[in-house]
């Protein structure tokens, strides 16, 4: 079946292979990615066991990426899907933390359980639309141009499964629990190729084309995605003003990030939309760039612990600057890109007409304060702040100071897109690029000329320039930091790491018993439903104790049950 | 045409009206404090002799993030300052709207933390942070209670749209724009770390906190962006609330009485209240505060 089915792929490529422009636009962002990628890994890989397998699932995760976003009907898509979960596993299992193995299998499982649900949304949907055409039918249903209406429960269990499976992919919650680990215990180049960039480009593009070619949206739906969507965004980000581990914080901004474009998908017109997917692009962008600019500070303080680091800007000013202009723009600092993008999904909130948009709209706003707050915390922690002694050791070493020329390649090319799709932002033609996606024209209500907007903030810069020329920055003189009279030198326990900063939020009446109960993971569906799968364990393990009288009674349980059928 | 409202209105006229509301703003306070108070043109003077002063740099800091951070500041104050007056009275959607307003008015904040943070000194980490959370705790009711006059435009989040739904009748006349009013001047009290938000300056207990490095140059940006922050954010309350400065006629006074006014009730709320802890403010802020934008949001919403 399969063998024909190929042969069927290789005379026909147009039946099992289509593009569109969203799906181009996609395809290029991943090469750019992979580009970049392979090239970060030269350095940050070299040395380790069976690094040309690394690079071997590396490009099948490339090729299979592209196999997803071109694939024309559902069971190619399938098929595509499945391999990235498999391949996510293999190359997952490269890092050389302790928790590795325990994070490979808990993706696996997440993705692989979601890839069931997708299978079975592909059935549902081939019920609803082409019941009659049998088997065949299954196997050439075209992704595209369905509008199924979302009314009956058969449709709204097919839309969730396949929304399962996007959001699993693109970690949103409530299956985001897999990202976070990840990125806390997989190589720096696989967390930033995978969960930060590819995988929210095919979860979310996912989510859009089922949105809105196979399905008919409805209000009610919208309004679960936008409640999901603004639900991930603020969770997860007060889970990462409180994380000790530099990737682990990253990892929840991965998940919290893919809510502003659920956000956006969820509220139904042009605009959203197209601010959503947009955020894909953008967070693809920044993201990954933070991941690799941490990664190459966690490679060179030795540790990914933020009480241990700290001061690395005097080490690698470079990585500091790209993590900088990266942060802010993940933060929706204008005029980078990371505003754009979402002040598109705020227009598209505000204008969506759903009853409860205010609530949207502060959440999405209050999280991208939060996501301030806590990159701040990051850079304070890491590059800013005093050192820590692991540091100043390094900082004493004057050949640490350079970075190699594939960690500064990638870091330079993101952080400049950043700032580069932030300040051309109104030059973009949306309306072009989404299409089909958009039903309509975008026509923004709001105002946002970022390039007039740059050139006022330089032109700030300059005056705040004038006015220390107006000084006497030529007099600077250096002395040792004023701390009420001490020695900074002399008392190392003065160091404030940052660790803490946000100990206050943490310790806030309710926010107290929320944050007690996350950090038992209650809200972490992998360990609640294996803790339920551990309690049938228990249970059986009871029924086969070894014990012959115990086996003795199921025995006449079992032939008194059957007597009891059977007459 | 942009670079002459960015230098005239946006960086100069700016300038001087903060530098007087910070005369006005310290005059009232000697005077509640039986003091005679500063002359008029103290606030200026006290700008060009800072510039006068050295600039120290503490040993090990980032210097360059040391001495950029000011500067970033001040061009976020200086961008949306240009942003308000032009939109006002030049010309009608100009560079941005509602959100890019309330983002621009973030970068002070920014730039203080990072300011801060690349001093290397533990006090002012201590400032940073509590500058960070302050900021965290107040911008959920302040986008809440800045939202009330976005409903009551009918949706629109472009300033001037918001300035003419309010021809007819200013927004603080309404129950929902009063409640909103209140809950924005704690916010501004808050933005403008004046007590009892002082807590990233805490001289007694921080001794001047993400600022204590500062000085000569860097500090006079510093304080040049405080005192500009002084007249930005009441302008915006008045274009959020009272429709925007108005210069026709009897106008004139109302528009002056309303600017008073508000810096009257910022001041009085300094002069007459202790500092408060961090966690205090965050729960004054994410509570009774939110509570009440949440009113005034309902009511708002319901039209009253």
């Amino acid at each position: 079946m399969s063998f024909n089915l190929i042969i069927d792929a290789l005379k026909n490529p147009n039946g099992f292979f289509a593009s569109n422009p969203l799906s181009l636009l996609c395809a290029a962002f991943a090469t750019l990615f992979f580009v970049l990628i392979v090239v970060y890994s030269l350095k940050h890989m070299k040395g380790r066991k069976g690094v040309w397998r690394y690079y071997i699932y590396t490009i099948a995760t490339y090729v299979s990426s592209l196999g997803v976003l071109f694939a024309a009907n559902f069971l190619i898509l399938l098929i595509f899907w499945g391999l990235l979960g498999l391949l996510l596993y293999l190359l997952i299992a490269f890092g050389r933390k302790e928790g590795t193995p325990a994070t490979a299998r808990k993706a696996l499982i997440i993705v692989g359980a979601t890839d069931v649900l997708l299978l079975f949304g592909i059935v549902l949907v081939w019920k609803i639309t082409a019941g009659s055409s049998g088997l065949q039918g299954l196997f050439h249903m075209p992704i595209t141009g369905m509008g199924i209406p979302l009314s009956g429960t058969a449709s709204i269990i097919a839309y969730l499964c396949f929304a399962s499976a996007a959001f699993a992919k693109a970690g949103a919650m409530p299956f985001h629990t897999w990202v976070p680990d990840t990125a806390e215990n997989a190589p720096t180049p696989v967390t930033a190729f995978l969960p930060a960039s590819l995988d929210k480009l095919l979860g979310i593009y996912l989510l859009a084309r089922v949105t809105l070619d196979v399905f008919q949206m409805t209000p009610t739906m919208n309004t679960i995605l936008m409640a999901i969507g603004s639900i991930t965004i603020v969770a997860a980000v007060m889970m990462a003003l409180i994380q000790h581990d530099l990737k682990r914080l990253l990892g929840y901004h991965a998940v919290s990030q893919v809510g502003y474009m659920v956000l956006g998908i969820g509220t139904g017109n042009p605009i959203g939309i197209a601010g959503g997917l947009f955020h894909m692009f953008n967070h693809s962008i920044y993201k990954s760039c933070l991941f690799l600019a941490g990664g190459a500070a966690e490679r060179k303080a030795g540790t990914g612990n933020l009480a241990q680091m700290g001061g690395l800007v005097k080490a690698i000013p470079l990585v500091f600057v790209t993590f900088l202009i990266a942060s802010l723009a993940i933060s929706g600092v204008p005029p980078m890109n990371g505003f754009a993008s979402k002040w598109l999904i705020y227009q598209g909130v505000i204008t969506s007409g759903d009853s409860l948009w205010v609530l949207w709209l502060i959440a999405a706003m209050l999280g991208s304060a939060l996501t301030l707050a806590s990159f701040m915390k990051l850079i304070h922690a890491v590059f800013l702040g005093q050192p820590s002694e692991g540091v100043k050791k390094i900082l004493a070493d004057k050949k640490g100071k350079r970075t190699a020329l594939s960690t500064a390649i990638p870091l330079v090319v993101l952080s400049t897109l950043c700032v580069g799709i932030g300040v051309f932002a109104w030059k973009i033609p949306f309306g072009q690029l989404f299409r089909p996606e958009l039903s309509g024209p975008v026509d923004s209500p709001g105002i946002w000329q970022s390039g007039t907007a740059t050139l006022m903030l330089i032109a700030g810069l300059v005056i705040g320039y004038l006015i220390y020329l107006a000084g006497t920055l030529k007099k600077a003189r250096v002395v040792a930091p004023f701390v009420g009279g001490e020695t900074l030198e002399d008392n190392p326990d003065m160091r404030v790491s940052g660790v803490n900063f946000y100990m206050t939020i943490k310790e806030l009446g309710l926010l107290k018993g929320i944050y007690r109960w996350a950090e038992k993971k209650l809200f972490d569906l992998y360990v609640v439903a294996g803790k339920i799968f551990a309690g049938f364990g228990i249970l059986f393990s009871f029924m086969h104790n070894g014990i012959l009288s115990r086996y003795f009674l199921w025995f006449i349980v079992g032939l008194v049950v059957l007597c009891i059928v059977l007459i | 045409m942009t670079f002459v409202y960015l230098l005239v209105f946006g960086f100069a006229a700016t300038a001087v009206l903060g530098l007087i509301t910070s005369w006005i703003d310290r005059k009232v306070t000697a005077r509640v404090q039986y003091r005679v108070g500063p002359p008029f043109l103290q606030p200026f003077i006290d700008i060009v002799k800072l510039l006068g002063k050295e600039t120290v740099i503490p040993e090990g800091a980032s210097k360059v993030t040391f001495l950029i951070a000011p500067v970033i500041g001040i061009s976020g104050v200086i961008a949306v300052a240009t942003l308000f007056w032009v939109n006002q009275f030049f010309s009608e959607g100009f560079v941005g709207d509602w959100i890019v307003a309330i983002y621009l008015l973030a970068i002070p904040s920014l730039s203080i933390i990072l300011g801060g943070f690349a001093s290397r000194n533990p006090l002012a980490s201590l400032g940073s942070s509590r500058e960070m959370k302050l900021v965290i705790a107040y911008e959920l009711p302040f986008i809440l209670a800045a939202l009330v006059p976005v409903i009551a435009a009918g949706g629109s989040i472009r300033l001037s749209d918001i300035i003419n739904a309010q021809a007819g009748g200013v927004f603080a006349g309404n129950i929902s724009g009063i409640l909103a009013l209140i809950v924005a001047i704690m916010c501004v009290q808050a933005k403008l770390a004046l007590v009892p938000f002082d807590i990233p300056e805490a001289e007694t207990e921080i001794v001047g906190g993400a600022l204590l490095e500062y000085s000569g140059p860097g500090l006079a940006i510093f304080r040049l962006m405080k005192n500009m922050l002084f007249f930005t954010l009441p302008f915006f309350l008045i274009i959020l609330f009272f429709g925007g400065l108005r210069l026709n006629g009897i106008n004139i006074l109302w528009t002056i009485l309303e600017y008073v006014g508000i810096v009257a009730i910022i001041t009085v709320i300094r002069n007459t209240n202790p500092r408060v802890r961090i966690d205090q403010a965050v729960r004054f802020f994410w509570g009774p505060m939110t509570l009440l934008a949440v009113a005034a949001v309902v009511l708002a919403l319901k039209g009253l």
